[in-house]
């Protein structure tokens, strides 16, 4: 997998690629766990990403519960067809705050 | 008919992509659908990882056999280890899908996924193995 981080403004998106499961899972964790210590919003794009796993879904639960705790926020973006199921059945549309698309999301952090 | 697919992996996460590629490219040319190759990627992933982790005490390599064949209504896969004895449909509460971001605890989903994303999930312990059967309806 590999991790782009873009700037939009002076918002950061985290765009994650390829497999996010038990392998990649660990880096991916230290890698966004990094940028929300420096930022109080950002946005993970998953426009790019292939596949999830659970290893994936719980790097994101600890990094919204994280988030929250330090009054930030963490959108997450495009999502596709499969891993949208997955977001769903897990209940994580509820819990998370996801958005369409980027522009979305930029909204959303503007909000 | 397309003829079975059989993939052996080492008990490695490392493995868990050649054999997601090898699955893809099988059901592809069997004209599975996206996402029920993905449901059962995903199952297998969860199964593989939670055997890796936790299903073997003494460090060394084993051999991990997956089978998969397609046949006009159904996507089976058939999973063997010689691991502990461990059924994923016992021992294994659901996750609570309602709770709040600060109640949700991390973790629990891998096995809810496999017993929620297959249609049917048969366990047995046959000759000191697991053997696990996942089916996969393709029409509904």
């Amino acid at each position: 997998m590999q991790v782009i981080d873009e700037t939009v403004g002076d918002v950061l998106v985290v765009k994650p690629g390829g497999r996010l499961d038990s392998n990649t899972s660990p880096s991916f964790e230290k890698h966004l766990l990094e940028r929300l210590e420096g930022t109080t919003s950002l946005i993970v794009d998953f426009a790019d990403l292939d596949y999830i796993s659970s290893a994936g879904l719980r790097v994101l639960l600890m990094a919204a519960k994280r988030a929250k705790q330090t009054n930030g926020r963490m959108i997450i973006c495009n999502l596709r067809g499969p891993i949208r199921e997955v977001f769903e059945i897990s209940g994580f549309m509820s819990i998370l705050t996801v958005c369409d698309d980027r522009d979305a999301a930029l909204a959303k952090v503007a909000a | 008919m397309t003829e079975r697919l059989e993939v052996i992996i080492a008990n490695r996460l490392d493995e868990i992509p050649r054999l997601a590629e090898a699955i893809e490219a099988y059901c592809e040319t069997a004209n599975v659908s996206l996402k029920a190759i993905y449901n059962l990627n995903l199952a297998l992933d969860e199964l593989i990882t939670n055997l890796v982790s936790y299903g073997y005490d003494d460090g060394g390599r084993h051999d991990i056999v997956v089978r998969v064949n397609v046949t006009d209504d159904r996507l089976t896969a058939e999973m063997i280890d010689d691991g502990k004895p461990f059924d994923p449909l016992q021992d294994a509460p659901n996750p609570p899908l309602d709770a709040s971001l600060d109640e949700r605890p991390i973790g629990g989903l891998g096995l809810y996924f496999v017993r929620t994303l297959m249609d049917d999930v048969r366990y047995s312990r046959e000759d000191s193995r697991n053997r696990l059967v996942l089916t996969k309806r393709l029409k509904d």
